[in-house]
């Protein structure tokens, strides 16, 4: 099958065993690889309610039918399970070798089922797998624990592995690869970690099927060449995403202080221009040619790996202006394998709730050291602080109450990204609607609010661009599996992605057959929500409450005075639902699902949550 | 009027500066300052006044700050 490899491989934990199965053409062609192969298979396998953290759950690496082929930048996986911080489906997707090597060695996708009996290394080389113990690097951080799998088994491996964060079942724990690439914010990493599954390892020698495996050589290295030329040229990478934050600050869109302020006048010291000026080394993912990945020494002179989301969650968020000081924080997170950005926000709300005594405690925002003090007790779940706030923000202000809930930063139980929505409607929209919880990954729509519509905006053309972007970003780029940035941020035209897919399956579509691909996901991930939340409506798409109070409104700046209304925002997310072809609860009609031809799998919901 | 620009991301090494204050006519509009700093008008760019996003022609006022940044698009 040409496109694909036609292989998954499934492994046991707890017996030990492993089987090669193969898919059809059919289950290809409907469900595409990533995030689709990931939600289809978990909506099938999964019971209802099962715990996350549980042996019930399965553990999900899925590719796609560009993945791993040198072309622009294809060098990416999906991680998916049900997600131990939203209880709903949850994934990411992070830069690998793992994306190469685990489709030469004859596999679209690994499901990983059951529990180890005590800590264990996945070693998959083509057609042999082995669980070796992995009891030396138990308790290590990510940086030793890929060393060690290095030099057993050289840098070209594809390696995935968890921090002391995944061991100690941190709710955002995250998957590690590479020296500086993380995935799976939704506690990916915990669900490895609860399987005592340490590191997954993956060698592969065969070739992938190709249609026109010399046309796609070619065709790919050209433009793996000529978008290096464009970012040249446009000078992108020179502050890589980290150019941003100068412009949140300036746009009041920038978090400040668990999101209370929109802008500061310190945010300079850790903008993209200082961050260029500290650069010590660039890094990127395999098959990219436009490597977005700045280091910079940080307190202690280690190399810590910034971009704009750790950078804005861990430095102004936390009122810290202080390159290397953000550094510290970052490599931390990226040592225990805890996510970055959910890390950021459970500390600042932390500091909120006790600045409005409903925690008790000391932490403060501006504090570094109390900072790196607080990860590492987060990532070891030591004391009862620790262990509270590693079950992120939201859980930890069900326990401190006094309405904190309102200004923990999160959606569905998945902290945000650096994006202060105080007044940007079409943005809060799409965090509320992101199918993961919120992550800026599935739309990212606040230039498109600033420039081609206007910021007061509630109307549907927002929704529609919030839709649009989804389709793009959370459905091509996830289930093709392959980087945004070529697009997003250097303009490489979307009508390179058929070509591609052309050249490894021989089938021609146009982009809009593959909005239908992108459409059919976003409900089966829906469908998997209303199993797991029969009960839930329309007010888990909403943002977080303290983006609508009057009293938190900003003094000063382009947005002083103003904040997000209830009643315009639900009038927006009216607009979606119906673009969408969604119920009044958020739920895809029956027409909708026949639509897009998952009737069955909407059948197989009602068990659990009526459709309309 | 005196009035304060300021670049943002990869156009100030391309355009050479970060921030500047200007002094420039009564009636000057956005665009008229985006050519006065030389920057292609091809390029793709959101330009902002006081944090807001100017419309075409939009005239400049005494003490505005106008932010010219590439296009973002969140990372």
């Amino acid at each position: 099958m040409n496109g694909w490899t036609g292989q998954i491989l499934r492994v046991n934990l707890t017996a030990k065993t492993y089987k090669k199965e193969t898919f059809s053409e059919e289950f290809a062609r409907k469900w595409i690889g990533g995030r689709g192969f990931a939600v289809k298979i978990l909506y099938d396998e999964l019971a209802p309610g099962i715990d996350p953290l549980g042996p019930e759950n399965k553990f999900i690496v899925a590719l796609g039918p560009i993945a791993g082929i040198p072309a622009p930048n294809t060098g990416k996986a999906v991680v998916a399970g049900k997600s131990p911080s939203t209880g709903g489906y949850g994934d990411g997707n992070l830069g690998t070798r793992v994306a190469e090597q685990l489709r030469k060695a004859g596999y679209d996708a690994l499901i990983v089922e059951g529990k180890a009996a005590g800590p264990t290394m996945l070693v998959i080389q083509d057609d042999k797998v082995e669980f070796l113990p992995a009891d030396a690097v138990w308790g290590k951080g990510t940086y030793e624990t890929n060393d060690w799998i290095y030099a057993a088994y050289g840098k070209a491996a594809g390696v995935l592995n968890i921090g002391q964060a995944g061991e100690n079942l941190v709710r955002y724990a995250v998957v590690r690869s590479l020296e500086g690439r993380a995935g799976g914010r939704t506690g990916m990493g915990a669900v490895m970690g609860s399987k005592l599954l340490k590191a997954i390892v993956v060698k592969g020698t065969k070739p992938i099927p190709q249609a026109d495996a010399a046309g796609m050589k070619k065709v790919g290295m050209d433009d793996l060449r000529e978008v290096h030329r464009i970012d040249k040229e446009a000078g992108w990478s020179i502050q890589s995403t980290n150019g941003v934050l100068a412009w949140c600050n300036e746009v009041a869109a920038l978090p400040v202080r668990n999101f209370r302020k929109t802008h500061h006048p310190d945010a300079w010291k850790c903008d993209g221009e200082r961050l260029n000026n500290a650069r010590i080394a660039t890094y990127g993912c395999p098959n990219c040619t436009m490597r977005c990945g700045i280091t910079i020494h940080d307190e202690e002179g280690r190399e810590s790996e910034l971009d704009y989301e750790n950078v804005g969650l861990l430095g102004p968020n936390l009122e810290i202006f202080d390159l290397p000081a953000i550094g510290s924080l970052n490599y931390l997170c990226d040592d225990y394998g805890i996510d970055t950005m959910s890390g950021g926000c459970v500390l600042s709300f932390y500091a909120d709730a006790i600045d409005r005594g409903a925690a008790p405690g000391g932490y403060k925002f501006g504090d570094p050291a109390a900072s790196k003090l607080l990860l590492g007790q987060i990532a070891r779940r030591e004391g009862e602080i620790g262990n509270l706030l590693a079950e992120g923000s939201m859980r930890a202000a069900h326990k401190f109450g006094h309405g904190s809930i309102d200004y923990a930063m999160q959606v569905k139980g998945l902290e945000v990204a650096a994006y202060n929505c105080k007044f940007i409607p079409g943005m809060a929209l799409a965090f509320g609607v992101s199918p993961i919880g919120a992550h800026h990954k599935e739309s990212w729509v606040i230039t498109f609010e600033l420039k081609q519509s206007v910021r007061e905006s509630y109307g549907p053309e927002k929704a529609q661009k919030v839709i649009d972007l989804q389709r793009i970003r959370g459905g091509l780029f996830e289930y093709i599996v392959s980087c945004r940035f070529p697009w997003i941020e250097v303009g490489w035209s979307l009508e390179n992605y058929p070509k591609y897919f052309k050249l490894v399956s021989g089938l021609d579509w146009t982009l809009d057959d593959f909005w239908t691909i992108s459409d059919r996901i976003y409900s089966m991930i829906k469908l998997f929500w209303l199993r797991e939340y029969p009960g839930a409506d329309r007010r888990m798409d909403y943002p977080p409450a303290v983006w609508f109070d009057p009293a938190n409104v900003d003094t000063d700046g382009p947005i002083a005075g103003k904040h997000l209304e209830y009643d315009k925002y639900d009038g927006l997310l009216q607009h979606y639902y119906d673009l969408r072809g969604y119920d009044r609860r958020g739920i895809p009609t029956k027409a909708t699902l026949e639509r897009l031809g998952v009737a069955e799998e909407g059948r197989a919901a009602e068990k659990f949550g009526k459709l309309t | 009027m005196r009035i304060t620009v300021k670049l943002i991301g990869p156009f100030i090494q391309l355009f050479g500066f970060g921030e500047r204050e200007l002094d420039v006519p009564e009636g000057t509009t956005a665009d008229d300052l985006i050519a006065l700093v030389s920057i292609d008008k091809s390029r793709p760019k959101i330009v902002t006044r006081n944090g807001r996003a100017v419309v075409p022609g939009e005239t400049l006022a005494a003490g505005d700050r106008v932010v010219i940044s590439p296009i973002y698009s969140g990372g």
